[in-house]
């Protein structure tokens, strides 16, 4: 059960640009916290915001969803960061809706996902370092995590960093 | 407490990004990417507090706080369960990790933007290698579309 849904809260909608960033090659993670505040991080391989813009699926590998899973059931609570290689970044914080095993349509997502960023990576890293620590990520299997988004934030380096922008 | 290993210190030379996930007093997380995670001794770690964000303010209340750090040269990972433990506004960390900061902002055509207000000193509370995460290079192909 999770023991700080509010249904009350007003709706977010995800901004466009923040829709592009999610949908483009970025860097992707989770944070989450146990019952007794203890923060928990995991990496994320791809994320989709749905036309509602208010809903966001991303995906985890199964090997690293255990922990990630049980906090979510324990509280619900998400933090979504991602960003690209220019800096940008935004962070998404919400309320866990629904888990469950990844499908061929995720992982065609995955895959287009995966294409993107490893070709930006390889502009920032030599290939030696870009393949490995892109395309080495483990996906598949893979569990797809889906939250109601209720607060979103610019996260680029500076200090604007941390702005609510909706 | 906790030691680092010493092969940890490759993951904290700010080659790639590090991740740091805080949770504030009401329980809302916070997860954000720093450039690099600064080592300090084996029982300690360092993060820059250069503006008063979501993580500084968070680990005044909390002080617990996550840390992902990467080796670029193994691309092996770990996560830091850490303690905010102090600031340090002067001193050698501070120097350093000033002196770094300065230089970075100089490349980069932002200086005097990223000003150090304090080094933020962790205590290093556990360290987890992950495994089982990464594809074995030999395994590794290109990703494909999907009809």
């Amino acid at each position: 059960m999770i023991a700080d849904f509010d249904a009350t809260r007003g709706l977010t909608m995800i901004p466009d640009r923040v829709v592009e960033v999610l949908n483009g090659p970025a860097i992707m993670f989770v944070g989450s916290r146990d019952a007794g505040l203890r923060p928990a991080h995991t990496t994320a391989v791809g994320a989709v915001a749905y036309e509602d813009r208010q809903t966001v699926t991303f995906f985890v590998p199964e090997s690293r969803s255990a922990r990630l899973l049980s906090n979510l059931r324990d509280n619900g609570r998400i933090a979504f960061d991602f960003g690209l290689f220019s800096h940008e970044a935004y962070q998404l914080k919400g309320v866990y809706l629904s888990s469950r095993p990844t499908t061929d349509e995720d992982l065609a997502r995955q895959e287009a996902y995966r294409k993107k960023l490893v070709t930006a990576v390889r502009q920032a890293y030599p290939e030696e370092l870009a393949r490995p620590l892109v395309l080495g990520l483990g996906y598949h299997p893979g569990i797809a995590v889906t939250f109601r988004v209720e607060e979103v934030y610019l996260q680029t380096p500076g200090p604007g960093a941390g702005t609510k922008m909706a | 407490m906790a030691t680092l290993p010493e092969e940890i210190k490759a993951a904290m030379q700010g080659v790639i990004p590090s991740h740091v996930v805080t949770c504030a007093a009401d329980g809302t997380p916070n997860a954000t990417a720093i450039s690099q995670v600064y080592y300090v001794d084996p029982e300690h770690v360092a993060l820059s507090h250069q503006f008063f964000n979501k993580t500084v303010r968070n680990v005044r209340e909390n002080p617990r706080a996550l840390l992902w750090v990467i080796s670029p040269l193994t691309l092996d990972s770990w996560d830091l369960e850490v303690e905010f433990d102090h600031a340090e506004t002067s001193g050698p960390v501070f120097e350093a990790m000033d002196m770094q900061i300065e230089a970075i902002a100089s490349i980069v055509g932002l200086k005097g933007i990223f000003k150090l207000k304090s080094a933020d000193i962790y205590r290093v509370a556990s360290v987890t290698r992950n495994v089982g995460e990464r594809i074995p290079l030999s395994d590794i192909v290109e990703p494909r579309e999907r009809a």
